[in-house]
């Protein structure tokens, strides 16, 4: 089954003449890991806002095309229940995390959904053993390293249960310790059926995928 | 010994309020050396090192210490203790007024460190069960977050700049408000892009998806946090009416 389908989708933010994205298509199939390439500035980041609803839902511009998660347009659907479909981890862990503790930080985003407390002391335990970080529970995520910050932000997505999980150059500023640890979480997240969009300008960072595509001027083709 | 890592932080915030009201509004030189003197037993009962906070406010002390002065020099009126001339330079008052000054100082300085046995993050939650709206608590949170990675990149900022041969102790009062805005722009564009990716991070995990949310903290007071607040609370008010009635 197709998780997400993206069919003739060009985006232009408020005030610019170019479009960022034109005439994209785009199909994820549901637990597989795509990887999806592209130069600086190819629109790889707004493509990943598409796909979360962030666009149009909080960043307007021009949008013409159609994003479907789970065969439902996102245009219908609300934030929170995207938030619950799409998960999306950033590149910089620093600006992803803003909580004292990793408890805090995975805690966020149940509490916006008004999830019972009970629930949210569960899905924090899954989320933790997931990313195998149980025991850094109640540690301040400032003191964490690159690789185990990128993991919290991750855990801190899972716990609100998206089937699908964005990942935008999740890896480029982490080391290769923190690389490998990353890939082994993602492979277990796919072996568990989510699906991944792996985006990143570096090839070796994407040797986990099950495709390739490339992004590059407005086309995506196969590598 | 009081277990202060026992108290409720609404407790601490209620004794804070307390007690700096009271240094605030009350202006008997008696009386505030009274409350300071209750606030440093209450900081030794709390464990706070009091060496601790005058290193971090050595700064703001020498300020202080100038502001005492100039204080003392300033205010008109009372007997004269030392004068140049037909010029009173320090009075009575004026020295009275400056312990005043000082010891109000003080009172807010070594209150306010009473919350530093708590975690912000208590404080915040605190706040929320006090009914303050979750957004503006959140701000609160956030910005007690991001605090030391600005002054790490003012301090990265600063470094390149004087890497670059300029010395800011040398330069001349007006070029050096051109330097800063060289230190400040930076910096503000930096903060404006990390607040951007904060707030798409917070969005993609549903921030004000609802008009109410749940907290998976729940902070629950003992009968010590009651009696305390309590006290603390009556202290406070019927000092202050007492005070000026």
């Amino acid at each position: 089954m197709e998780a997400v389908v993206v069919s003739h989708l060009s985006f232009r933010y408020p005030g610019k003449e170019k479009y960022v994205l034109e005439d994209i298509n785009l199909l994820l199939e549901e637990g597989e890991i795509t990887a999806l390439m592209g130069m600086s500035g190819s629109g790889k980041s707004t493509l990943c806002r598409c796909i979360s609803g962030i666009i149009p839902h909080v960043y307007k511009g021009d949008i013409k095309g159609i994003v479907e998660i789970f065969g439902k347009n996102i245009l219908e659907m609300t934030l929170p229940e995207i938030a619950t479909k799409v998960g999306s981890v950033f590149q910089n862990p620093e600006t992803q995390l803003f909580s004292p503790t990793v408890e805090d930080e995975l805690a966020f985003g149940p509490e916006n959904l008004c999830i019972e407390r009970e629930e949210i002391g569960r899905r924090i335990s899954e989320a933790l053993r997931l990313v195998n970080m149980e025991d850094y529970r109640y540690s301040n995520p400032n003191q964490l390293s690159g690789g185990q910050k990128q993991l919290i932000a991750i855990a801190s997505v899972l716990t609100l249960q998206p089937q699908v999980l964005i990942c935008d150059e999740i890896m480029s500023q982490i080391d290769k310790a923190g690389k490998k640890l990353l890939k082994n979480v993602l492979n277990s997240l796919k072996r568990q059926g989510k699906t991944i969009l792996l985006i990143d300008h570096d090839h070796k960072n994407l040797d986990i995928s099950d495709k390739t595509l490339i992004l590059k001027d407005n086309r995506i083709s196969e590598h | 010994m009081i277990p202060n890592s026992k108290l409720d932080p609404r407790t601490k915030l209620a004794m804070v309020m307390s007690l700096s009201s009271m240094g605030i509004l009350m202006n008997d030189i008696g009386i505030m050396l009274g409350i300071f003197c209750i606030t440093i037993i209450i900081l030794k009962l709390l464990k706070v090192s009091l060496l601790k906070i005058l290193i971090k406010l050595k700064r703001i002390l020498y300020m202080v210490v100038v502001l005492v002065i100039i204080q003392s020099i300033f205010v008109k009126g009372g007997n004269p203790i030392l004068e140049l001339g037909s010029l009173t330079v320090i009075s009575d008052l004026g020295l009275q007024k400056s312990a005043a000054f000082l010891l109000r100082i003080g009172i807010v300085i070594a209150s306010a460190s009473i919350l530093t046995t708590a975690s912000y993050r208590d404080i915040v939650q605190g706040l929320v069960q006090w009914k303050m709206p979750y957004e503006i608590a959140f701000m609160v949170s956030v910005a007690i977050r991001f605090l030391p990675t600005f002054m790490e990149e003012f301090r990265d900022a600063s470094v390149a700049l004087q890497l670059r041969g300029v010395d800011f102790e040398k330069i001349p009062f007006r070029k050096k408000l051109t330097v800063y805005s060289y230190l400040f722009f930076p910096v503000v564009s930096n903060a404006i892009l990390k607040a951007q990716e904060l707030s798409i991070a917070m969005e993609a995990r549903a921030f004000r998806a609802y008009p109410f949310r749940t907290s998976y903290l729940v902070l629950k007071m003992k009968p010590l946090d009651y009696i305390i607040t309590t006290v603390s609370f009556i202290t406070a008010v019927t000092g202050i009416t007492w005070y000026y009635i």
